[in-house]
């Protein structure tokens, strides 16, 4: 097995990050000095960290990343931009190549209503400095690795009391000439009053290089905001795709995270850490993951409940074929002073084939004594007698897969309000899928 | 139309058809009775091609066709309609969705042309009426919500949309009271046509009394020990089943 300290992308980590003299220098330089010695001392995760156990990021380290990126003509980026919109969704964009801003192509809502900026825009500023490097104590490796040498990203604010009337669709290209390595950090403030909806897609061009994109985004919704944010993860094979979301609630927010794992990308691994730092809170997760043949999709989700009167709700739901491997942690920690929580978290799973295999842990903590709390995880097949029903009124059996595998994740897409989204997650659901059907029926 | 030779069938390992003879004809109704077990179910599975049935011997030929060589959605499209015993819930597939399905994958094998969403809509309400179906089925789950009573007046409903030409109807009258058995009884007779033809499956001469059959059938041990007109139904509502046990049973020792 290959050692992660002879990992050519370790080795250039360090030398890039303690030759080029492009880390330490300014603001920063203390803080990502820390974060890079953590990352040094922990190193790539492996599988004895409990974090990691059914997530060998070995093989996926052994190419060569880079970190040159590629320019892209005007042209090539206006149309690549044109196939990432979603149809008929009426929507503000940002457009971001490589991680930057290209205010050009981007549509934004009124320079009153948001301020939108490349992160290193507000560098030393006092929300800088208050809110870029929350949650840092978490220890993560692969979050110190980003502090340590994060480049670009966006900061996206939403004044107060202001209601977007439109939802943003940010949309990530990302490319490169050769195998490359992508560290995006991103900073989304949802102030008092204020209420914004964010649609992430990405797309990858050059699609022949492998990319390892380790993206953080922080979300900050304050007292009596309002978030949703949809992370929508359609990507090709050659992404090893690792993102790091935290989000921190004040007093009588909301905040609804979905987060859909198309097949595609080899390694998805996502970590949603959400933070109630304040009474009477709202917060949804639903997820759901599509997982392809030899792919790796890896769920790892946290609410820490803070303060009383708060309530999560929790839906993940997996379909896995062929190969296909995936990984579920839900964590719920509900301190001592949450009295009166409600936390709700299920996870269910449908195997379409036998080779399938999914690692399921609810993990709920609770140190408060007056609270509602359950957890419900299933994993299972189809039910024969459904499929029977449907077949016996001269429904194909693909055809039948299909209505049920669209059953089982209907919890999750009816939620979708937006009408224009919910359909684009549909179709990209079944267009995935289509072949799997096929091939298995 | 339906012509059942010698069937035998097994389920993990067990026999429950032993050899059932059956001619069922365009604009006939058949009514098969007998005691529990007699295996009247195992047989409506079987012809609609329910997977966990083993056919060890025999043919059934639906108008020229071997039905045994299909898949359930292809019997299905080619007229053979279960109205089930216990129809299924399942909660996230949409009535009106499925319903399209289903009726749009029968019309092409059947080389009919597609239906505008308008000529669903219409048709959809059209059978709605006739079979006396009221539920409201748009934005609703298959079956889900819906009471007993209402699960098998969706399968008639389902039967009237589906068009089929044998329509086997397993224990559709249980668990319903006496309104709900007129009705779906009434809906039926509607549905009865000189090109289709009917297998009722049931326990009861109650049902027969609103559908009159052309023929019934006694069922038992997985065979039909005794066929006969309607009458043969007064008669066993009368004697039970134990009769007709005792005659077969000491005809099976001689024989």
């Amino acid at each position: 097995m290959l050692n992660q300290l002879t990992s050519p992308l370790y080795q250039k980590l360090v030398s890039e990050f303690e030759g080029s003299g492009n880390y330490v220098n300014g603001d920063l330089s203390a803080l990502r000095k820390d974060a890079f010695e953590l990352f040094k001392s922990k190193g790539f995760p492996t599988q004895r960290d409990e974090e990691w156990k059914f997530t060998n990021l070995t093989p996926f380290l052994t190419q060569d990343y880079g970190f040159q990126q590629t320019e892209l003509t005007e042209d090539h980026l206006r149309e690549a931009v044109q196939n990432a919109l979603i149809p008929d969704l009426d929507a503000y964009t940002l457009v971001l190549l490589n991680g930057k801003i290209q205010a050009g192509l981007s549509v934004l809502p009124d320079a009153g209503q948001v301020t939108v900026d490349a992160l290193d825009k507000i560098t030393g500023t006092a929300i800088y400095n208050e809110y870029v490097t929350l949650g840092e104590s978490d220890k993560n490796a692969m979050l110190a690795l980003n502090t340590a040498m994060f480049k670009d990203g966006y900061f996206f604010e939403v004044k107060k009391g202001v209601v977007l009337d439109k939802p943003v669709q940010v949309i990530s290209i990302f490319t490169a000439d050769d195998h490359a390595i992508f560290q995006p950090r991103n900073l989304v403030i949802v102030n008092e009053f204020a209420n914004a909806e964010l649609i992430e897609t990405s797309v990858v061009l050059h699609e022949a290089n492998h990319l390892f994109v380790n993206s953080v985004s922080t979300m900050v919704v304050k007292e009596n905001a309002q978030l949703v944010q949809y992370k929508i993860q359609n990507n090709e094979t050659s992404e090893r795709l690792l993102s790091y979301n935290q989000i921190f609630q004040s007093q009588n927010s909301r905040y609804d995270n979905f987060t859909f794992c198309l097949p595609g990308a080899e390694l998805i691994r996502n970590n949603l850490h959400v933070v109630l730092n304040g009474t009477a809170t709202e917060t949804h997760l639903m997820g759901l993951y599509l997982v392809g043949d030899h792919q790796l999709t890896d769920n790892h989700t946290a609410i820490h409940h803070k303060f009383p009167h708060c309530e999560s709700n929790e839906v993940y739901k997996g379909v896995l074929l062929n190969n296909g491997k995936a990984v579920f942690n839900g964590k719920v920690f509900v301190e001592r002073a949450a009295q009166k929580t409600n936390a709700f978290q299920q996870n269910n799973n449908l195997l379409l084939s036998d080779k399938a295999q999914v690692f399921a842990k609810p993990q709920l903590e609770i140190f408060a004594d007056d609270v509602k709390c359950s957890h419900g995880c299933t994993v299972g097949q189809f039910d024969p007698e459904s499929l029977f029903y449907l077949r016996s009124r001269g429904i194909s059996e693909a055809s039948s897969r299909k209505l049920l595998v669209e059953a089982f994740m209907f919890d999750v897409t009816e939620k979708i309000s937006n009408e224009a989204l919910k359909q684009y997650v549909q179709n990209l659901i079944y267009s995935k899928m289509e072949n799997s059907f096929i091939s298995i029926a | 139309m339906l012509s059942i030779r010698n069937l035998h069938a097994n389920i993990e390992g067990k026999e429950i058809l032993k050899g059932i003879n059956l001619e069922v004809n365009a604009g006939e109704v058949h009514a098969i009775m007998g005691p529990n077990g007699s295996g009247k179910s195992s047989l409506a599975s079987v012809l609609a091609g329910r997977e966990n049935y083993e056919v060890t011997e025999g043919e059934v030929w639906l108008d020229g066709k071997n039905l045994l060589d299909m898949k359930p959605e292809e019997r299905a499209r080619e007229g053979v309609f279960l109205a089930f015993q216990y129809p299924v819930e399942i909660p996230g597939v949409s009535n009106i969705n499925f319903l399209r399905t289903a009726l749009s994958e029968i019309r092409t094998h059947r080389n009919l042309p597609a239906l505008t969403a308008k000529e669903f809509l219409k048709m959809t309400k059209e059978k709605q009426e006739l079979v006396e179906f009221e539920a409201k089925l748009a934005n609703r789950s298959l079956n889900q919500g819906f009471s007993g009573g209402e699960k098998k007046r969706n399968e008639v409903f389902q039967l009237a949309m589906l068009d089929p030409k044998v329509s086997i109807l397993d224990e559709t009258d249980s668990g319903l009271d006496i309104d709900a058995l007129r009705i779906v009884s009434n809906g039926i007779n509607k549905l009865r046509s000189p090109d289709n033809a009917f297998v009722l499956i049931t326990h009861y001469q109650r049902l027969l009394e609103y559908i009159v059959p052309d023929f019934v059938h006694v069922l038992y041990n997985g065979q039909i020990v005794r066929s006969g007109t309607k009458e043969l139904a007064l008669e066993l509502e009368e004697k039970g089943y134990d009769w007709l046990k005792e005659i077969h049973n000491s005809e099976s020792i001689k024989g």
